[in-house]
């Protein structure tokens, strides 16, 4: 077995009011995430990922269908022993430090208590959150909780993370932090399925998608693969200058190329920001 | 050996997270500080009598502000995790669903315990304080002077621990399936009340002339809620161990005990099935 999620045929339905009318969230998705690679989960507000990922975690029970996490059932404890979880928008116990919630999470993960200390430590560091450890959660700002959350979703070293929107709400440079764990992670052999709205960074970290939308998966495959065009070209040059660029159309257009556009290239605002913004204020 | 372990880990942060809470002190405060003052009651002398009417008061206090505090607490703690999200956390990790909802009870069930002891330290101050001054008068005046067993006021804490934890896994059954904190509240101190007026049932049970409906009805009553009212013998087992019927204690115990574990795996049961 290959594939670190097998979603087949999966479809839920909620029942709704008092009539219980039937509301579908999931409808007959099927998905298979490899191994090793990082996967993109995209879609609008309410198309049913979230959903998707509780049943993944067996928090949520399918109507019909199968969910197999790294060739165990879903629901099993062996599958969610192997599983870290970052729900969307994470709230903790407040009065806990960083320390001691990230410790207690690794206690309900199965970790020994002579590794403890060590995957504590391995963790926090991982997730940048050392030296803030011994804050109370409740003075951490949402860059923080996402990067305690995140401590805590790899404290017992699993095989497969689920991020849900693990960058909502945080700052581009906290964002970018965050995109760099989950490439250390991918380069750890760990497979990651990312939920997000932040399309640049999806784009960037991710190997595979697919995108959900009214509960249906509408496109999945290499990241490559969806976004290239096979039809067009683009060539970057520096130092043009008018007559050079002149010969470069005539030369093009003499070979039976069509050129589309000509334009300066632009640097995203993200990027920008970044080179501008060097560190917040709880990095 | 994990699965007590997790259940162990899961009780003690909601120990933690509870008393922490504004109402658990605030209960307890006025609790003990209701209890303590008890001690006024002495310019009404009694006698022997007004050991018992402390000793009452006392545990009114006791069972009144402890019922609230095992109901409003425990919905509390599991819709915070629920309507927080910190169960989706947990539950993703290998923690089961009846670990969870037991490491909520326990840690619930400790706060009480711990409710219980301070206040009955402080009413067992009270009446000991207050026992020693009432038997130098019987002493003077010739009568019999009155006696405050310390066993049977711990074997009373007991049975009103146990009580409470009947009270909290009351609520936690109505958690469980629940979709609203407000609706839990009223559920848990509704049948908390059931347990409490336990008598009615039991006697129209007992009625020669009750019809086949309501003699169903009354024995689903009687099974289905705990008889709360059978701890009701906090006075007796403080102030006259000697008046308390043999093997009441006992029975109280056992059977609060029997309910409490039922109770729990219903719960357990119940929040197995549920969408989280």
């Amino acid at each position: 077995m290959n594939s670190a999620v097998s979603i087949r045929h999966l479809t839920k339905d909620f029942s709704v009011g008092i009539r219980g009318v039937k509301l579908r969230a999931v409808d007959d998705v099927s998905l298979e995430i490899p191994r090793g690679e990082v996967f993109g989960l995209l879609g609008p507000n309410g198309c049913g990922k979230s959903t998707t990922l509780k049943i993944a975690l067996g928090l949520v029970r399918a109507t019909s269908g199968s969910t197999s996490i790294l060739g165990d059932d879903a629901a099993s404890a062996q599958a969610r022993r192997r599983t870290g979880f970052l729900p969307e928008a994470p709230y903790f116990h407040r009065f806990l430090t960083g320390r001691e919630l990230v410790t207690y999470c690794a206690r309900l993960s199965g970790v020994k208590e002579s590794d403890l200390e060590a995957a504590v430590a391995r963790a926090l560091d991982l997730a940048a959150m050392s030296a803030a450890a011994d804050r109370a959660v409740g003075t951490y700002s949402k860059g923080m909780l996402q990067r305690i959350g995140l401590a805590q979703a790899v404290v017992h070293d699993p095989e497969l993370i689920i991020l849900d929107e693990p960058t909502a709400g945080v700052d581009p440079v906290g964002s970018a932090a965050i995109g760099e764990m989950i490439k250390t992670m991918r380069g750890q052999g760990r497979t990651i399925v990312l939920c997000s709205h932040l399309l640049g960074q999806v784009e960037q970290v991710c190997d595979r998608i697919a995108i959900m939308d009214r509960g249906k998966v509408v496109l999945q495959g290499a990241v490559d693969e969806v976004l290239s065009r096979r039809d067009r070209h683009l060539l970057e040059v520096s130092g043009l200058t008018p007559e050079a660029e002149a010969a470069a159309r005539r030369a093009l257009e003499s070979a039976g190329a069509v050129i589309n556009s000509v334009s300066r290239p632009r640097k995203s605002l993200e990027d920008l920001f970044r080179e501008l913004v060097t560190g917040s204020k709880d990095a | 050996m994990d699965s007590l372990r997790r259940t162990y880990w899961i009780a003690r942060v909601t120990f933690l997270e509870a008393v922490r809470q504004r109402l658990f002190s605030f209960l307890l405060l006025l609790g003990a500080a209701l209890a303590g003052s008890s001690v006024a009651f002495r310019f009404l002398n009694f006698g022997q009598g007004e050991l018992k009417f402390v000793a009452d008061f006392g545990f009114g206090i006791m069972f009144l502000f402890g019922s609230l505090l095992a109901v409003v607490m425990t919905a509390q703690l599991l819709f915070a995790e629920l309507d927080n999200r910190t169960a989706l956390t947990l539950l993703a990790k290998p923690v089961g669903r009846s670990e969870f909802l037991l490491g909520k009870f326990l840690g619930v069930w400790a706060v009480l315990g711990v409710f219980i002891a301070l206040l009955c330290g402080v009413l067992g101050a009270v009446l000991l304080a207050r026992a020693s001054e009432v038997a130098a008068l019987a002493e003077a005046a010739g009568r019999v002077p009155p006696q405050v067993d310390a066993g049977g006021l711990a074997v009373f804490a007991l049975l009103q621990w146990l009580r409470l934890g009947l009270v909290a896994a009351l609520t936690l059954l109505v958690a469980a399936g629940s979709r609203t904190f407000l609706f839990s509240v009223v559920a848990g101190m509704l049948v908390t009340l059931g347990g409490q007026l336990q008598w009615l049932a039991q006697d129209l049970l007992n009625k020669g002339d009750a019809g086949l409906m309501q003699k169903s009805l009354a024995w689903f009553a009687t099974r289905a809620v705990p008889n709360l009212q059978q701890y009701n013998i906090g006075d007796a087992l403080v102030l006259d161990p000697a008046g308390v019927p043999e093997g009441a204690a006992a029975a109280a115990l056992l059977s609060g005990t029997l309910h409490l574990l039922a109770l729990l795996a219903i719960a357990c049961g119940i929040f197995r099935r549920r969408e989280i």
